[in-house]
């Protein structure tokens, strides 16, 4: 079974603590990533999606220029680099969330996301498949093949029936 | 196969495409979606999505029309399902638009779509499993039934 380390975005963007609402709008705006990392001493200690950012314009008071603590998602759920997938599917069944940091020694080393996850299972399971249904056809091959060896030598057998 | 009718959202949640980037804002988190077909005259004219928004209002933009994304697909509903994930994958197009005839039927997002790949993932395991599991007891009555076995224990 493949590993996070394998999927995961590498280029992650992140933020400081006390940065602006605002850089966080902006990131998101640029990158294709979804989410913006919220570090302190390189690890992380939350999250701010397109959602947070959403509900901050719809909110009483729109203007972006608050701290990015304010609106950010914390604490964060991690995952590590040796986590296996089947293992980081079920944490998201559990916890709902679409994106998270990986963390390896306290170190924010990347991420993943949910559509990486159940692509790279079901990639990996087609792999799988098309393994199987060759083995499958070279059992059968050999099961006739033994069959008809059968029916020529077994008056010879030592067993003969 | 699996068609797009399948598995698109139904209920799209549409704004005119001069309404204002708060309002449209406000309906994503009261409706919890993220995206929202823009129309025009009941039209289906285009897609927006919550990073259109916040990128239309850093850039000071206040309306839809201004702020919508023009990245989107139109497929019909007998559309295969397995074309759409492709295009998903190539060209990066994240919002399929169902139309028929001009009708607005639903939309197809990414999260419809991961969980469709999930679904049909779970479904071929299973048929993989039952293939094997026949297939493995068809070889053991073949076994049992050419073997001396079968003449000792039912002569």
């Amino acid at each position: 079974m493949a590993k996070i380390r394998k999927i995961m975005l590498v280029d992650v963007p992140t933020l400081k603590k006390h940065g602006k609402m605002e850089d966080a709008a902006k990131m998101l705006a640029q990158s294709d990533a979804g989410c913006v990392v919220i570090i302190e001493n390189n690890a992380p200690v939350g999250i701010v999606t397109e959602l947070d950012l959403i509900r901050k314009i719809s909110s009483k008071d729109s203007r972006m220029n608050g701290p990015v603590s304010a609106i950010m998602t914390s604490p964060v759920i991690t995952m590590s680099p040796d986590t296996k997938l089947d293992e980081a599917l079920k944490i998201i069944d559990t916890k709902g969330f679409r994106k998270y940091p990986v963390v390896e020694n306290n170190q924010l080393v990347g991420m993943a996301t949910k559509r990486d996850i159940v692509n790279a299972i079901s990639d990996n399971l087609r792999l799988h498949r098309s393994i199987q249904n060759i083995v499958l056809i070279a059992f059968v091959l050999f099961e006739f093949f033994v069959f008809v060896l059968y029916k020529q030598v077994y008056k010879y057998l030592p067993f003969g029936i | 196969m699996l068609k797009v009718a399948n598995v698109m959202t139904k209920n799209v949640v549409t704004i005119d495409r001069a309404a204002t980037l708060v309002k449209c804002a406000k309906l994503m988190a009261s409706k919890s979606v993220s995206s929202l077909v823009v129309t025009d005259k009941r039209m289906p004219l285009a897609v927006i999505r919550e990073n259109d928004v916040i990128n239309g209002i850093i850039s000071k933009k206040a309306r839809v029309i201004d702020a919508m994304s023009r990245e989107f697909l139109i497929v019909p509903p007998s559309a295969n399902f397995q074309e759409v994930t492709k295009a998903l994958r190539e060209k990066k197009i994240k919002k399929f638009l169902v139309v028929e005839k001009g009708k607005l039927l639903g939309l197809l997002t990414e999260t419809d779509i991961i969980e469709a790949t999930r679904d049909f993932t779970r479904l071929h395991q299973i048929m993989q499993e039952i293939i094997l599991a026949v297939f493995g007891l068809a070889t053991a009555f073949f076994l049992f039934y050419f073997s001396p076995l079968k003449v000792a224990v039912f002569g």
